[in-house]
């Protein structure tokens, strides 16, 4: 825990989130500058992970990656042995109240298998900023689930970075809830680099009033017959910003991928501005590359469906940020995270609603 | 005029000969290599220019060289080097308005492109650029009577009903501070053309303009200016090719169009530079209310493309159609796409695009689409789909949007990959070869752009689509 009550030096990063192939830079979707604390270590020591995690690409980009590293304290080494079926998940625990900053580094050995949970929590008050570093190598078989919550306060802004080096025929599966916070800055790359080696990455995310949300995902297909499958969807109201660079890379000599990529946008108000860059990279012929987007209002049929059950609009589109809750929720893996979640949601939804939703889950109160 | 002797490029593998033939430049007038005050100067006054378009001319040359280009932007332009570019280039002739009255070497090269013979046939009006200048241009009577004005910008500058028209059109949609070669072209544009069309009048053939650049090492910067008035309707065509080099030739020209309240412009581009030229193009055009602009673009030719036409919908129910072809081959490197910017309510645009690689050609696509907050009930669609005809070229798509209005709605898609081994095998199997089932695929991707062409504009796209397959299959 540090103390930001007293000035803290200040550092701005540039290019932070900046894609594999970027778009024309007046329409300023490129990347995303930010200014962070920059508390001095000097003389002091700490430990660092093993030197191969250097060599992980991260989502957020050099810069603010080497940002978490000098401002975290010890890293944090973690191996699933070969074979092992990891029960409790690897938890990141980040108080956005306190700027906490982690450093995490995991190993997950051919055939294990681990989940490894990020939950960043925080409450409107004073400025902070939080980081959380997730470096993962997945061998041969592996198998690795990683679950992101964010849910941090209005005055606050959190890098959150994550880099996967799956080998052959690991299986990586990502699910991010964005429940958000003043600024969010998340990044992931994912290297398929062995043949056969899967991801399937699905993220969620609500940003509202005056939040900023910029997102950046890679996929790098390296190895033969690689798979990935990315899928965001999200809600915009208030005066909500959001970024998504989402990326397909489709290197040469990974004959027999396939890389799929879509996005859903709900945008609420007028106020908001989504910004999406899909790319695809395709340098490879035998390989299929696809992206989709979708950004827009409630369709016309959907909320005419809803209106004959008599909802009003507000009712209708509300349903959709409670469906994001409720996904948020069942997803969940520890009470901490479920009370988390589940804080936010009563902020967002009210106590009504939340006591609904712990009801229909069959949660107590607090969410356990 | 004896032909020069044909040099042996990089795409020796196909006969581009219909494009590929060269006369000399002996007795023709050509400016100092590089940019220079002087330059700018000397163009401005072989044109006889108002003095307003000379500040112009000096003030973008200024902003050209302060201008840096971006330094995370697409395919490579080291190989350029305007100290080695001639900006000027001008035949011995004056513009003709009969083909008997042009040189034989120009006339020659026009009729081997086909261009007398389809003003003859299907045409409302033609105008040819060689090098800097134009040097044929006419239009049909009773396409003039009806009051549409097709000439070229230097000529409506020495007219006292248009140069107002001029001034105060030109330069405003692309302004010179654009970007680096935008400035550029302000700086030493030449030739191109100026097309009038009065309110409610519907020009029943095309227009065209074909645009050669012979000179080896040279710079071609054509001005378009088209203003479509109220209620009226014009398909303008253009084409362009050049002879092979090895060294390096510019495109750098511009188009502005201007359509009205209740228009429809179709322009209609097949691109077919040589494989040695940059060609650095700005396109845009301004859409008023219920007006529609319609885009096909087919780009097979240069060596390095930056070309992203863009249409502002500023008028309410505005509309804008994108149809693009891009084929990269061997040495090619294009950068391609489009952008709309939607800003008034009830806007609609439609992008689809397919590019086609092969030989290590690449192709990246780029779009953008902008919703502005006041677009309401916007809406936009973009579908991009690329073909890898082999492992050792490169297809990149890269789209953007940004929307600001929640009624607004946006859908988006893409898609790369090959031709299945299955298509191939059905083709083969009813006697097609190879070669041939793979072109007969390509054509079929290629057909919903050249559906929108004219019949003979589509003959000459599929022409270039098997000249570009020949060789395909080792």
């Amino acid at each position: 825990m540090k103390d930001q009550t007293t000035a803290t030096p200040e550092l701005t990063l540039e290019r932070v989130n900046t894609p594999p192939a970027q778009t024309w830079n007046y329409l300023r979707a490129n990347d995303i500058t930010l200014t962070v604390p920059q508390l001095s270590r000097k003389g002091d020591v700490y430990f660092a992970l093993p030197r191969l995690f250097e060599g992980i690409e991260c989502g957020v980009g050099p810069q603010a990656t080497a940002w978490v590293v000098s401002q975290a304290a010890d890293a944090r080494y973690v191996e699933v042995r070969a074979g092992e079926r990891k029960a409790e998940p690897i938890v990141v625990d980040v108080d956005a109240n306190d700027g906490d900053v982690h450093d995490v580094g995991i190993m997950v050995r051919a055939g294990a298998e681990a989940c490894v949970v990020v939950n960043v929590h925080g409450t409107d008050g004073e400025p902070a900023t939080s980081g959380a570093l997730v470096r993962i190598i997945a061998e041969r078989g592996a198998k690795i689930r990683v679950l992101e919550f964010v849910a941090a306060g209005s005055a606050q802004q959190h890098v959150e970075s994550v880099g996967i080096q799956a080998a052959q025929d690991a299986r990586v599966s990502v699910r991010q809830y964005f429940l958000c916070a003043g600024t969010l800055v998340a990044g992931i790359a994912t290297s398929l680099d062995g043949d056969g080696a899967r991801i399937d990455h699905a993220c969620r995310y609500l940003v509202r009033e005056r939040e900023v949300a910029d997102i950046n995902h890679v996929v790098r297909q390296r190895g033969r017959n690689t798979r990935a499958d990315v899928r965001e969807t999200g809600v915009l109201d208030g005066h909500a910003k959001k970024a998504l660079r989402a990326t397909i890379d489709l290197v040469h000599g990974s004959k027999g991928s396939e890389g799929t990529e879509l996005e859903s946008v709900l945008m609420l108000s007028d106020d908001v501005t989504n910004k999406t860059v899909p790319t695809i990279l395709c340098d490879e012929d035998d390989v299929s590359g696809n992206h989709g987007a979708s950004i827009g209002p409630v369709g016309p049929e959907q909320f005419q469906y809803l209106r004959d059950r008599g909802l009003t609009q507000q009712e209708a589109e509300a349903l959709y940020v409670r469906a994001l809750f409720d996904e948020a929720l069942i997803a969940a893996p520890t009470p901490e995270v479920r009370a988390n979640v589940l804080a936010r949601a009563r902020m967002v939804l009210g106590d009504d609603v939340a006591n609904d939703l712990v009801e229909g889950l069959g949660l107590n109160e607090e969410g356990a | 005029m004896s032909e020069k002797t044909q040099k042996r490029t990089q795409v020796a593998d196909v006969d581009r000969s219909l494009y590929d033939f060269i006369y000399s430049e002996e007795g023709y007038e050509r400016y100092d290599d590089g940019l220079t005050p002087d330059i700018v100067r000397a163009i401005s006054a072989k044109k006889d220019e108002p003095e307003w378009m000379l500040n112009m001319r000096l003030a973008a040359l200024e902003t050209y060289h302060t201008k840096e280009m971006a330094p995370n932007w697409g395919p490579s332009i080291a190989g350029l080097d305007m100290d080695h570019i001639s900006t000027y280039v001008s035949p011995k002739t004056k513009q003709a308005k009969s083909w008997d009255d042009v040189p034989d070497d120009i006339k020659n090269t026009f009729e081997r492109l086909g261009i007398p013979e389809a003003e003859r046939e299907s045409l409302a009006g033609v105008g040819a650029q060689y090098d800097s200048e134009i040097v044929y241009h006419n239009m049909r009577e009773e396409v003039s009577k009806e009051g549409v004005v097709y000439t070229t910008i230097e000529d409506a500058l020495h007219d006292p009903q248009w140069e107002p028209v001029v001034r105060k059109y030109f330069g405003t949609l692309i302004p010179p501070a654009d970007h680096k070669f935008a400035a550029l072209h302000y700086a030493v544009w030449s030739g191109g053309s100026f097309v009038y069309v009065p309110e409610g009048v519907t020009v029943a053939y095309p227009l065209q303009s074909y645009f050669r650049l012979n000179a080896e090492g040279a710079g071609q910067f054509e001005h378009t200016l088209i203003i479509v008035e109220k209620g009226a309707d014009l398909h303008f065509i253009e084409g362009c090719s050049a002879p092979k080099y090895y060294e390096a030739n510019l495109h750098a020209g511009a188009v502005e169009l201007f359509v009205k309240d209740g228009a429809r412009l179709r322009y209609s581009t097949i691109e077919n530079w040589s494989k040695n030229m940059y060609n650095l193009n700005t396109k845009r055009a301004r859409v008023a209310a219920d007006a529609k602009m319609e885009w096909v673009s087919g780009s097979f030719g240069s060596h390095v493309s930056y070309l992203y036409p863009t249409t502002i919908l500023q008028g309410d129910r505005s509309s804008c159609e994108f149809t693009g072809i891009t084929f990269a081959g061997a040495t090619q490197d294009l950068d391609t796409g489009c952008k709309v910017i939607l800003n008034g309510a009830n806007t609609t645009a439609s992008v689809d695009t397919k590019s086609i690689s092969k030989d290590g050609g690449c192709n990246t696509f780029r779009s953008s689409v902008v919703i502005g907050r006041h677009a309401q009930n916007a809406r936009a669609s973009v579908s991009c789909q690329s073909l890898m005809l082999d492992d050792i070229s490169r297809s990149d798509t890269i789209p953007a949007m940004d929307v600001r209005n929640a009624t607004a709605s946006v859908g988006h898609e893409a898609t790369i990959g090959r031709i299945s081994d299955d298509t191939v095998l059905y083709l083969m199997s009813r006697g097609c070869s190879e070669a041939e089932a793979r072109t007969m695929v390509v054509g079929g991707f290629a057909n919903p752009v050249s559906k929108e062409l004219p019949l003979e504009y589509a003959v000459e796209m599929n022409n270039l689509i098997k000249l570009e397959m020949e060789g395909a299959i080792g």
